[in-house]
């Protein structure tokens, strides 16, 4: 499992800094280690979407130079809640994937901020909601359905 | 299990808690020097990886183009290889035609051009077949002739084609004179695909090597005064009462594309039309 979980974490986070760049549109990047996060907690659990979400945000964290923890506390919870309530969501459904990984986004985008808030970082909700949040949580959603949809292919394909 | 999840999730919240604590109480350094520790190296190792992998999709990239670049370069070089002979063609069928109408014009006998559509050259008979015949009123035995000099004659005419038997077929004759000494005979043609001038008289000929011959207009044939070939060699045999020259023909058959065919009177002397020798 530990081998696992490393692997699909720094393979997230080799995927957000090759290709973070060459997806960008109209500057706005995916936030690849949270779609990778959703997805390991989906099929995993609780737990190892807890782990993944810790690392991942951990080394976006260290990555991007501000408060070391915000990431890493945000989408460890978002692992965490995604893994508990994997059971019950019907997530093959592109219906449902898009919407639920916008609001992922918008959740954990508010997360952010609230720590922020709380740790007095500065922050303007409005712009970094309508500028990078939001944006970010579109393309999140229609990539992370893109992905669902190519790992149900390729599942179907080998068993079949 | 639940309560396993719950208490992970309690501890890296807790964690996660006192790293940005530490980082709010001045103790930033400690809290990332502590981190860094661990996440430095395998920043490293995702940095790296991301070179080798932008540095390898790079390459793939400028192969593929160097590849289409390629390809391109390969194909225009290939085009323009062509182009320039066409271009090159062009210019010399041009050059040629542009010869054919500045002599059309400056010579004051009726004529019509027609281009060499085929080529007969098999030493028994040589001729060429100009795309203009009975349709265009072409009559049997009409003067062919080229910017150089006299091609031949007519001998036979299609609807639409004509054959021309050219000076070098064996059985070609032709009326000429030496223009320097103005010595006369008649031009054969030979099966090696040369000329010879024969039936000159010995006395006073006084003939020599690259004197000009043209033709001589006797019979009313052909115009007088069209260059046919230069004295390659002189046969001189003894006592004879005649001597021979070998002769180079001045129209090359082999090369020669378009002719003008002497459609009207053919008895003018059109000397001064063509390149002559100085004398």
């Amino acid at each position: 499992m530990k081998t696992l979980l490393a692997v699909a974490v720094l393979g997230g986070g080799v995927v957000h800094a090759t290709l973070g760049p060459a997806l960008r549109i109209a500057d706005v990047a995916p936030d690849i280690p949270l779609i990778v996060v959703v997805l390991l907690a989906l099929r995993r659990g609780p737990e190892f979407g807890c782990a993944a979400g810790f690392v991942a945000g951990l080394l976006q964290d260290a990555a991007g130079g501000g408060l070391m923890g915000v990431q890493a506390l945000t989408k460890a919870v978002i692992g965490f809640g995604i893994g508990a309530a994997g059971g019950r969501l019907r997530v093959r459904q592109p219906l449902v994937q898009v919407p639920g990984l916008v609001l992922l986004t918008i959740l954990e985008g508010l997360a952010r901020f609230a720590l922020l808030q709380l740790f007095r970082f500065p922050a303007p909700f409005g712009e970094l909601m309508t500028y990078v949040v939001l944006p970010q949580a579109l393309y999140n959603g229609f990539l992370g359905a893109a992905l669902v949809l190519a790992l149900a292919w390729s599942e179907s394909a080998r068993s079949a | 299990m639940r309560i396993r999840a719950l208490v992970l999730l309690g501890t890296i919240a807790g964690l996660c808690l006192l790293l940005l604590t530490l980082q709010m109480r001045s103790r930033a350094s400690l809290a990332s020097d502590a981190l860094a520790i661990v996440t430095t190296p395998v920043q490293t190792g995702l940095a790296r990886v991301n070179r080798v992998a932008f540095g390898a999709w790079a390459t793939y990239l400028d192969w593929k183009n160097v590849r289409a670049e390629n390809g391109r370069l390969r194909a225009e070089a290939q085009r323009l290889r062509v182009e320039a002979l066409q271009v090159g063609e062009m210019a010399d069928e041009n050059r040629r035609l542009r010869r054919l109408l500045v002599l059309k014009e400056s010579l004051p006998l009726e004529t019509m051009s027609g281009e060499i559509i085929a080529r007969e050259w098999g030493g028994w008979v040589r001729s060429l077949t100009v795309n203009r015949g009975r349709t265009d009123r072409v009559m049997r035995l009409t003067a062919v002739i080229a910017p150089e000099g006299l091609v031949g004659r007519v001998v036979d005419v299609r609807p639409s084609a004509s054959v021309v038997q050219v000076l070098t077929d064996p059985a070609s004759t032709v009326g000429a004179h030496v223009v320097r000494t103005r010595t006369s005979g008649i031009v054969e043609g030979d099966p090696r695909g040369t000329l010879r001038l024969k039936y000159m008289a010995r006395d006073g000929a006084g003939i020599q090597v690259g004197d000009l011959v043209v033709s001589s207009g006797q019979g009313g044939l052909f115009p007088r005064g069209i260059p046919v070939g230069r004295v390659r060699a002189i046969d001189d045999r003894g006592s004879a009462l005649f001597h021979y020259a070998q002769l180079v023909p001045v129209v090359d058959f082999a090369r020669i594309d378009e002719v003008l065919l002497i459609t009207g009177d053919a008895t003018r002397d059109v000397a001064a039309h063509f390149p002559g020798d100085g004398s």
